[in-house]
C-alpha cells in the first residue's frame, strides 16, 4: 500500500505558496510514521513535514521546488 | 545473520547545532546560551531551535542588541567557571565587540598565567550569496584566525557541525564556531543539499584542529572550508568528467591549522588550488600556499587561489554572484596550471 505525503492544508495560514528547503530523509530510504522528513518555508518561517506512514520514501518534489498546500510531495510505500 | 544498520537520520547544520547544544545542556548545568533572538525565535539561523522551550529563559537568554555587553558578560561568566555559548548573529558585527573577543576572551588565560580558563563558545554566521549587502555577507576567516589565543572552527556538513559543537563546548579554550549561512538549510539563505547528512543521535566529538580528505584524488588538491569545500566538490565532479582526479580537503579548522593533512595531499598530487569565500589578500589561501611552499613540497605548477576579490561585498545580485568563488573559477584555475 502506498500512502501520499501531502502538505497539510492548515500548515500555514496565508494563501501563499511554500518552498521545500530540506529533505531530512533520502529518496528510497526508510522512514517511520511521525518522523520529521522535510522542512518547508513560507515567508522565512519554517514548517516541519512528518511521515504519514512507515515504509520506503519516494520523493516527488526536490529541494527548492515551490509547492502548494494540499500538494502530494512524496509517497511512502 | 541479520545486519544491524543504524536508521538514516539526516539533519541540517542548524538542527545539528541545536541538538549538540541541547545534549550538552542536559548533562552539564554550567552550559547556557545568550544572544539576540536565540530564545523563543530559535535563532534567525535556526541553530537554537527548541532550546528555550526545553530549558527556559534562565539558561537560554535573549539579550538586548549590545554585543559589547553580552559577549563581555559571557567572558566574565566563563572566567568564573560557566560555559556560555553566545551568538554573534552576523560575524560582520564584530566591530563593536572585538575588545571583549580578542583582548579578553582570547587572552585572559595568558594574562592570568593559566589560572583562569575561558571555556566559552562564540558561534557566528558567515558568508553571502543571497544579496544581503556588505555588512551581512562576509566570512572574515583570516581576521579571527590571525589572532592568537582562540580556536577558530567552521563545519561544512551537519555531522561535523554536531561533533565540533560538542567538542567546542567541552574545550577549556575559547572557541569561535563559524557557520556558513548557505549551509544551514534555512531556504532563504540558499540551500546546499550536501550539507544535510546522516547524524548519529548519541553525543560524539569531532576533534578540533583536524582537516579531513572529503574526496580522494591524485592529480590536484583543492583545499577549502565551509562553502569552499562544496565549490571544490562540485569542481572535482566536473574535472572527473574531463579525466582529472581531484582531491578535496576540508580544513574544518582555521586555528589550529592542520598543515600536515594539506602537505601530505599536495605531496601526492603536486598541484594545489585553495578556495575561500574570505577576501583574497592576506587570507587563508595565502597561509595554506605558504605552508606548502615552506615545507618544500615539489610542485608541478604554481599554486592558485580562488578567493573573494578585495572589494566590499556588492548588494546587487549579478555583481555579488560575479564576485563569489565558484566551481567554474576553480576549473579555470586548474586550466591555468596546465598551461604553466
Amino acid at each position: 500500500m502506498t500512502t501520499d505525503v501531502i502538505v497539510p492544508v492548515d500548515m500555514w495560514e496565508e494563501d501563499s505558496e511554500g518552498v521545500i528547503t530540506s529533505w531530512l530523509a533520502s529518496d528510497g530510504g526508510e522512514v517511520a510514521e511521525g518522523d520529521v522528513i522535510a522542512e518547508l518555508m513560507v515567508e522565512k518561517i519554517q514548517y516541519e513535514l512528518e511521515a504519514t506512514a512507515s515504509g520506503i520514501l519516494k520523493i516527488i518534489n526536490d529541494v527548492d521546488d515551490i509547492v502548494e498546500k494540499g500538494q502530494t510531495v512524496a509517497t511512502i510505500g | 545473520m541479520t545486519q544491524v544498520k543504524e536508521k538514516e537520520r539526516k539533519l541540517t547544520i542548524a538542527r545539528a547545532m541545536a541538538e549538540a547544544i541541547a545534549q550538552e545542556m542536559r548533562t552539564d548545568d554550567k552550559v547556557f546560551v545568550m544572544g539576540e533572538d536565540i530564545g523563543e525565535l530559535g535563532g534567525v539561523f535556526g541553530n537554537t531551535r527548541g532550546l528555550h522551550e526545553e530549558f527556559g529563559g534562565e539558561r537560554v537568554r535573549d539579550t538586548p542588541i549590545s554585543e559589547t555587553a553580552f559577549i563581555g558578560a559571557a567572558v566574565g561568566a566563563a572566567s568564573d567557571g560557566m560555559k556560555p555559548v553566545v551568538e554573534l548573529m552576523f560575524v560582520d558585527f564584530f566591530g563593536v565587540c572585538f575588545d571583549a573577543i580578542y583582548n579578553m576572551m582570547a587572552k585572559n588565560t595568558y594574562f592570568s598565567g593559566g589560572n583562569v580558563t575561558v571555556p566559552m563558545v562564540l558561534m557566528t554566521s558567515t558568508g553571502g550569496g543571497y544579496s544581503d549587502g556588505g555588512q551581512h555577507s562576509q566570512c572574515v576567516h583570516a581576521t579571527f584566525a590571525h589572532l592568537p589565543g582562540m580556536k577558530v572552527v567552521a563545519p561544512s556538513n551537519a555531522y561535523d557541525a554536531k561533533g565540533m559543537m560538542i567538542a567546542a563546548i567541552r574545550d577549556p579554550n575559547p572557541v569561535v564556531f563559524m557557520f556558513h549561512k548557505a549551509l544551514q538549510g534555512m531556504g532563504w539563505l540558499g540551500t546546499e543539499k550536501e550539507a544535510i547528512v546522516h547524524v548519529p543521535e548519541a553525543a560524539y566529538e569531532v576533534e578540533l584542529g583536524k582537516a579531513v580528505v572529503t574526496r580522494p584524488g591524485t592529480d590536484v588538491t583543492i583545499v577549502g572550508i565551509t562553502s569552499g569545500v562544496h565549490f571544490g566538490l562540485k569542481a572535482a565532479r566536473i574535472l572527473e568528467e574531463q579525466g582529472v582526479s581531484a582531491e578535496v580537503v576540508d580544513l574544518r579548522s582555521l586555528a589550529p591549522l592542520d598543515r600536515d593533512t594539506v602537505i601530505e595531499s599536495v605531496k601526492k598530487t603536486g598541484r594545489l588550488i585553495v578556495v575561500d569565500e574570505d577576501y583574497h589578500s592576506y587570507g587563508m589561501t595565502a597561509e595554506i600556499i605558504a605552508s606548502v611552499v615552506e615545507a618544500g613540497v615539489p610542485l608541478k605548477a604554481a599554486p592558485q587561489r580562488v578567493a573573494y576579490p578585495d572589494i566590499p561585498i556588492p548588494f546587487a545580485r549579478p555583481m555579488e554572484q560575479w564576485a563569489l568563488p565558484s566551481p567554474e573559477k576553480i576549473i579555470a584555475a586548474f586550466n591555468k596550471m596546465k598551461e604553466d
